[in-house]
């Protein structure tokens, strides 16, 4: 579509339409188009505005209107591999940006996407392409943050996804997919809580294999966010549930003893949660019983150089000593 | 301009302390005979100490400057003797102290952090003594994440009031004094308390009746909501002339919310000031709730941190810097000679003649010191300092090209710094 005029006298909604329009130009030649990124760039102005000059809100909630009416968010998503780096940014700039809009207690593309929650799997699926993993990140990340759009994903059969992505060999893609895993698991806690203990076996079928990831960054990092899922308060009867069977308690134990002291080091900080509950399953303290003495000269060398640490050091003591005083249960099983 | 510099929360231990107190007398006898505006350097191991930034029962706070990474700290001085009048004074900061090391949130103070003032402060600066709405939603909102994440821990504060809300110059809020805080045992199955001594005008029913188990979380609610009230209205829900008739008032349940506040800020009010703790909204309840949702334009303007009472100073700029000066023998008229200066050798070397401070702990304050001894080279080993801490930074510094130097690493630090700007 030819410009007679200079780009500043263009209607929102004419920038919208002449973009859908070079979009789907986009999909026949597969290959990118300046025209594209022209548009991309005016209505990133007219969203945020220029140097000193104020967004219009007027011009904003026009653009806004457009862009549910055409599904152009849909679209650029969609034909986001082909669109050029920058071009790329504004993607994402103008999503997030119209994603926050608010009109008093309503946000209108929350709305938008839960009628067509389409949009949160295509970003989602986003990570499994390599040049646009990153945006689309970025994207469902800004979407994660309200809930309704946060439960759409954690409760649908598409999150188990990130389980495999977040071992993805590119360390930065695998990176953004765990800090969304983490955002879904995390961010709003009733319902977080309320999706694991519902989910429970498959979620944590599904998370023991990350502990046991050859991949020493989600190791780690799993491993780490297991110990604060278990920790928050929020999440007390899945950590009841956690900590009532004893091979969590095994695979703890072992990590404990990983060449990494960094895993080790985390490892201690949910096996102490086994040790303090006062209500241990027979499975639990049976193991615990079992290696009682192997336990209690195990933790007085561990980590020692770790002395100013004072609160670990307390923690360590306080578990040698709870250790310590394990006693059988009146009806002893095996020895 | 301080936005985005840090100033840290740090604790000192009890023999620094004493070195505190003699460091703070002798400085005042200097400034006050020989040279006001002098401010003699004082390094407690890596930290450059700055000035006073407030003053509570248990102690002094200090703004410092930590000579490694330049980040701008505040450290709480605790007073042994002070602390040991207040009951369970000791005992409640090394409470906090171990709470404070296991939290980490963006809105929750971390024993190494940075806030300017206080939120009480700030109210009491303007006539209104309340902000404007949407002021008040920003920083509510932010008091939320932070109480949500407190009791997620299994914390609960107890003493939620804009005093214990801290800000940062970009308008973070932190929550702050854990002082009196609980945490609970992490397999109580849930928020029973049996003791509060939080303050009064904030306190909730089931305490001003004196029950003996009420739920925790819902008393930080409860004072959340007082909290929100005095800051939307400038008043209390709540008053009496003494602790009895405030609390008797209380335990009645009795309250109005202003018209001025609208039905939907009211209508928050009397579910976080609910008489009934288990009928009394949660967290959960607050975040959906409209009020909270709803975007509200800045319609006036907001209320500024009010400039330090100490200093006047509109920026709360880091109070630090004399004494750098001082450290490393800068002095007025090396202000005329930096801005006639022609490049940033000059400058940089000025800024850090060496030998000074010690000519200046010979002869006190002398203020019309020549600075522009050009270059100098260390002429004066000597360490007049009595504090074995500043041979500690010495010893820290000889790998660099100037041994002898006080707080080299600082020094060249702000060398690489000023040239960068300068360039």
């Amino acid at each position: 579509m030819p410009f007679p005029f200079g780009k500043s006298q263009k209607s929102p909604a004419e920038i919208v339409r002449s973009l859908k329009e070079n979009v789907a130009y986009l999909e026949k030649v597969d290959a990118g188009d300046k025209e594209v990124s022209k548009n991309l760039a005016s209505l990133k102005e007219i969203l945020s505005g220029t140097g000193d000059k104020e967004p219009h809100t007027e011009a904003v909630a026009q653009l806004a209107q457009e862009l549910y009416n055409t599904d152009l968010l849909i679209s650029l998503i969609a034909n986001l591999q082909r669109i050029d780096f920058e071009g790329k940014k504004d993607v994402v700039h103008l999503f997030s940006n119209i994603v926050r809009r608010q009109i008093g207690t309503r946000t209108p593309t929350v709305e938008y996407i839960c009628a067509h929650t389409q949009i949160l799997f295509m970003l989602l699926k986003g990570y499994e392409s390599a040049e646009m993993a990153l945006n689309c990140g970025m994207m469902l990340r800004e979407c994660l943050r309200h809930e309704p759009l946060a439960r759409t994903v954690l409760f649908s059969e598409d999150f188990y996804c990130f389980f495999r992505f977040v071992e993805l060999s590119t360390f930065d893609i695998a990176s953004d997919a765990f800090a969304s895993f983490k955002d879904l698991l995390t961010r709003h806690k009733i319902m977080c809580a309320d999706f694991l203990e519902n989910n429970y076996d498959k979620v944590f079928t599904e998370y023991e294999k990350l502990l046991h990831s050859d991949n020493y960054v989600t190791k780690r990092q799993s491993l780490k966010l297991l110990g604060e899922l278990l920790l928050d308060r929020h999440n007390f009867s899945v950590m009841t549930k956690y900590i009532s069977r004893a091979e969590n308690l095994k695979l703890m134990m072992n990590m404990l003893r990983d060449n990494s002291r960094n895993i080790q080091f985390e490892a201690f900080h949910v096996f102490k949660v086994f040790v303090a509950n006062p209500n241990k399953t027979q499975p639990v303290l049976d193991i615990l019983l079992k290696n009682q003495t192997k336990l209690m000269e195990f933790l007085s060398h561990f980590q020692t150089d770790r002395s100013e640490d004072e609160q670990f050091c307390d923690e360590k003591n306080y578990l040698i000593k709870q250790i310590r005083d394990l006693k059988r249960p009146v009806a002893p099983e095996e020895a | 301009m301080s936005t985005g510099e840090l100033h840290h929360l740090d604790y000192l231990k009890e023999n620094e302390l004493m070195e505190m107190d003699t460091f703070i007398h002798r400085i005042d006898s200097t400034e006050v005979i020989y040279q006001p505006r002098r401010k003699r350097a004082k390094l407690i191991g890596k930290y450059l100490m700055g000035d006073l930034l407030g003053e509570g029962s248990y102690g002094k706070v200090k703004e410092m400057l930590d000579s490694e990474t330049l980040c701008r700290r505040a450290v709480k001085i605790l007073k042994k003797k002070k602390l040991r009048r207040i009951p369970n004074g000791e005992a409640n900061v090394k409470k906090e102290i171990q709470l404070l090391r296991r939290l980490q949130h963006k809105n929750v103070i971390q024993l190494v952090d940075y806030c300017v003032c206080g939120m009480q402060e700030m109210l009491d600066s303007v006539p209104e003594k309340r902000f404007p709405v949407f002021q008040a939603h920003g920083y509510f909102c932010q008091l939320l994440d932070g109480l949500e994440y407190l009791h997620s821990q299994g914390i609960v504060h107890k003493d939620i009031k804009p005093g214990n809300l801290l800000l940062t110059t970009d308008g973070a809020l932190k929550i702050s004094d854990l002082g009196v805080a609980e945490a609970l045992h992490p397999f109580a199955e849930d928020d029973t308390c049996r003791t509060s001594q939080g303050s009064p005008a904030f306190q909730p029913p089931e305490i001003a009746n004196g029950l003996d188990t009420f739920s925790g979380f819902k008393v930080d609610i409860w004072s959340a909501g007082v909290t929100l009230y005095n800051i939307t209205t400038s008043l209390y829900p709540f008053e009496g002339d003494n602790i009895y008739k405030l609390f008797e008032n209380i335990g009645k349940g009795d309250y109005t919310i202003p018209e001025e506040c609208g039905p939907l800020l009211s209508d928050l009010l009397r579910g976080m000031l609910e008489y009934d703790p288990a009928k009394r909204f949660s967290i959960q309840n607050i975040r959906q709730h409209n009020w909270v949702r709803k975007k509200h334009p800045p319609s006036e303007l907001p209320v500024p941190i009010p400039a330090s009472a100490e200093s006047r100073d509109p920026w709360r700029s880091m109070t630090v810097v004399p004494y750098l000066e001082d450290l490393h023998g800068y002095t007025e008229e090396d202000d005329d000679e930096l801005y006639d200066g022609e490049d940033d050798i000059i400058y940089t070397q000025d800024f850090t003649v060496p030998g000074q401070v010690a000519e200046e702990d010979r002869d006190q304050g002398n203020a019309d010191h020549s600075p522009a001894l050009p270059k100098p080279v260390c002429v004066n080993g000597t360490d007049v300092g009595s504090l074995n801490t500043k041979a500690k930074a010495e010893r820290r510094s000889s790998s660099s090209s100037n041994p002898s130097r006080k707080g080299v690493s600082t020094a060249s630090k702000i060398r690489k710094l000023s040239t960068c700007k300068q360039q």
